[in-house]
């Protein structure tokens, strides 16, 4: 068990000149599941190699514990890592790409069949032992890969979107195997995932990244109720939040001819250098309101999921034409009640969950 | 039948039911519409078989009507049946073993270093080198080159007086070599210029067999502790059998016919394969006996012994093959 460090660290690829991992600074606790998420390019997978040792650390450094390893080869890490497409040795039977890495250090031939069949007993996979990768399921193969990390009994586990090779239904399922095992082995563990569900789910704490950035890194649930900034805002949350910029009036952000009600001391300082504002809301965080009152939106689209529904619709025209954002607005309402499509419905926000940012910086204002 | 379909894959699934069988005419009738739906398939692959019959499948098949006959070169018609005589002739013929025990060793002496660099330099051109677009290139120049222009140059080199190896030799204390009147030196020799030849061709085949190979096996292959050397053997190695067993096929196969090499070692073109027959291979052998005897019926008794080893050695490759994969199920 160990703590990880990034320590500013950064990665640039030759022939490029933004880096791919700017100056990462990330604490991960003994035997913490933090997850890295972002979209595709953000560098969270680079990130993950370089702790790897896959790849270089061009600045800063990686202590593993107390041990910096950013010069250190992959094999003297003490890390195992399970790879997006599993990467089991094609020609080795189930036992043996478990057993790989102890045999190639040298363990005794019993003591590798012993942790195997721990191993396996823990993931299930003891009928399929005799078997090449060929002949298993996804959903086997992964649970395989898996098993190669653990027996390894590694300081760090790496895992690097290891389900999204398999229908959702089985993701669902494994992604609570997968925490539910970390949390029994209790190794540190550094995930990455592009699904924003799967970060929420199963990490201790969440990363997220974009351009190379890290943006923020706090519980899930900060995430979700104190993002950042806009990004981290849009990215965490299924429907994503409602992001609108609008000019700040007195009480609130005019949105569609009314004006939705912001925090004054909040709104003076996010409106304080261009008489803007962005203000930011949940789908589940409104409420329709009586007609006369709250934010007039046109419902496009309603999603019907039986739990729930969601109204896609646009916000109203303003007085003088000066919506800012061509904002669509989602949200979640009560199924049996939902709106008709072409019906304009109004919208109030309960005030403890409006989000304000500043529209320059794009920050939280709190 | 409801569904009237083009696809021959659903018209045999809609066949009909045992108890209609269907009548000769209709099968016919359909057998005939096939032939007539796929007339440009045919027209296309025609030339090729029409070549292939006359230049390929005719002397074939007239070689073993030849092996049966004793034909002298200069009366190709005065042909008289001898049935199988031809072939006893050869078993019980000193020449013959002793030709087939020469392509034999030479064979394994230039097969196998030729197969072993191929996979080393294959692996080594698999890395990001600088330039590796030319090393590429200049591994196949070998094989681009004339059988006789290389051996020449050879020859020239493995030569007694003024060659450059024995000079090399004598350089470092050795004694001169007579490379090309000793049996085994002159084998090498023979070898050194096959595997010179072909080595960069079997290089480029297993080249492009590694590239198959996903990159991320070898990553969790450095996770896992393995070195460069073990990442060769449990990844590389086993990902290339069925390459390497192919080019073990195409590289026997060339090894059994091996000619143009001790033809042209010797400088002057002597089918005997050196003064004591010390490098006549097979295929030396079958010229000696058809083109400098003039017995025609036995050279293509040796020609077609020549095709019968070739094809065990293919059947045993295919057994070891169909093994593999039943044992990889």
């Amino acid at each position: 068990m160990a703590t990880v460090t990034f320590d500013a660290a950064t990665r640039i690829y030759p022939k490029s000149d933004r880096p791919a991992v700017d100056t990462l600074d990330l604490e991960i606790g003994d035997g913490e599941f933090l997850v890295l998420v972002g979209p595709s390019g953000c560098g969270k997978s680079t990130s993950l190699r370089m702790l790897a040792g896959l790849e270089e650390i061009d600045a800063g450094s990686i202590r593993i514990g107390d041990r910096d390893v950013t010069e250190a080869p992959p094999k003297d890490r003490d890390i195992a890592m399970v790879f997006q497409n599993y990467a089991l040795y094609p020609h080795m039977t189930v036992e043996q790409n478990m057993g790989f890495a102890l045999k190639i250090a040298g363990v005794a031939k019993d003591e590798i069949g012993r942790r195997v069949a721990e191993a396996a007993k823990i993931l299930d996979l003891e009928d399929y032992l005799g078997r090449r990768p060929k002949a298993l399921s996804g959903g086997q193969r992964q649970r395989v890969a898996m098993g190669r990390a653990i027996v390894r009994n590694p300081q760090v586990f790496l895992m690097d979107e290891p389900l999204s090779n398999l229908d959702a239904k089985l993701r669902v399922q494994t992604r609570t195997q997968i925490a539910a095992l970390q949390r029994r082995l209790a190794v540190t563990t550094v995930y990455v995932t592009h699904d924003q569900v799967e970060a929420m789910t199963m990490g201790d704490r969440v990363a997220v990244l974009k351009d190379g950035v890290l943006q923020q890194c706090d519980t899930p649930g900060a995430l979700y109720d104190r993002p950042a900034n806009t990004f981290v805002a849009g990215f965490i949350g299924s429907p994503a939040m409602n992001v609108v910029t609008g000019p700040a009036v007195d009480g609130g952000i005019r949105l569609a001819g009314a004006v939705l009600p912001v925090p004054r001391e909040k709104l003076a300082r996010a409106a304080a250098g261009t008489g803007k504002v962005t203000v930011g809301f949940r789908p589940e965080s409104l409420e329709v309101a009586p007609a006369g009152e709250g934010v007039p939106v046109v419902v496009n689209v309603v999603e019907q999921l039986g739990s729930d529904a969601f109204l896609y619709a646009t916000l109203g025209a303003d007085d003088d034409g000066d919506v800012l954002h061509t904002a669509d607005v989602v949200v979640r309402t009560e199924p049996r009640t939902a709106a008709a499509v072409g019906q304009t419905v109004h919208l109030r926000v309960r005030e403890e969950c409006l989000h304000v940012f500043d529209p320059v910086t794009q920050l939280r204002v709190d | 039948m409801t569904i009237a379909s083009d696809d021959p894959r659903v018209a045999a699934a809609a066949a009909p039911p045992p108890s209609a069988p269907p009548a000769p005419a209709t099968a016919a009738r359909r057998r005939r519409s096939r032939l007539t739906r796929n007339r440009w398939g045919y027209a296309y692959v025609a030339p090729f078989f029409v070549l292939f019959a006359a230049f390929s499948l005719y002397p074939f098949l007239y070689t073993a009507y030849i092996s049966l006959h004793e034909v002298r070169l200069s009366d190709i018609d005065g042909a008289v049946f001898v049935g199988f005589g031809n072939y006893t002739e050869l078993l019980q013929n000193e020449f013959f073993w002793n030709a087939a025990r020469n392509t034999l060793t030479i064979g394994i002496l230039s097969t196998v270093p030729q197969l072993a660099i191929a996979l080393g330099l294959a692996h080594l051109l698999n890395y990001r080198l600088r330039g590796r677009t030319f090393f590429r290139v200049a591994m196949l120049m070998p094989y681009a080159t004339s059988i006789a222009a290389a051996t020449l140059v050879f020859a020239q080199l493995f030569g007694h007086d003024y060659g450059l190896i024995n000079t090399l030799l004598e350089a470092v204390g050795f004694d001169r070599i007579d490379w090309e009147s000793g049996t085994w030196t002159s084998q090498i020799a023979i070898s050194v210029i096959v595997t010179w030849r072909w080595t960069g061709y079997n290089a480029l085949i297993y080249l492009a067999a590694m590239q198959a190979i996903p990159n991320d096996l070898y990553e969790a292959a450095t996770l896992d502790g393995a070195s460069r050397w073990q990442q060769f053997l449990h990844v590389t190695v086993p990902a290339l059998k069925p390459t390497i067993l192919f080019t073990i096929v195409v590289s026997t196969i060339g090894a059994v016919q091996l000619f143009g090499e001790p033809l042209l070692f010797s400088g002057n073109g002597m089918t005997s394969g050196g003064v004591s027959n010390q490098y006549q291979t097979l295929g030396l052998l079958m010229y000696d006996q058809g083109w400098t005897n003039f017995r025609l019926g036995q050279a293509a008794a040796t020609a077609w012994t020549m095709f019968l080893i070739i094809l065990v050695v293919v059947g045993i490759a295919g057994l070891i093959a169909r093994r593999r994969a039943r044992a990889e199920r």
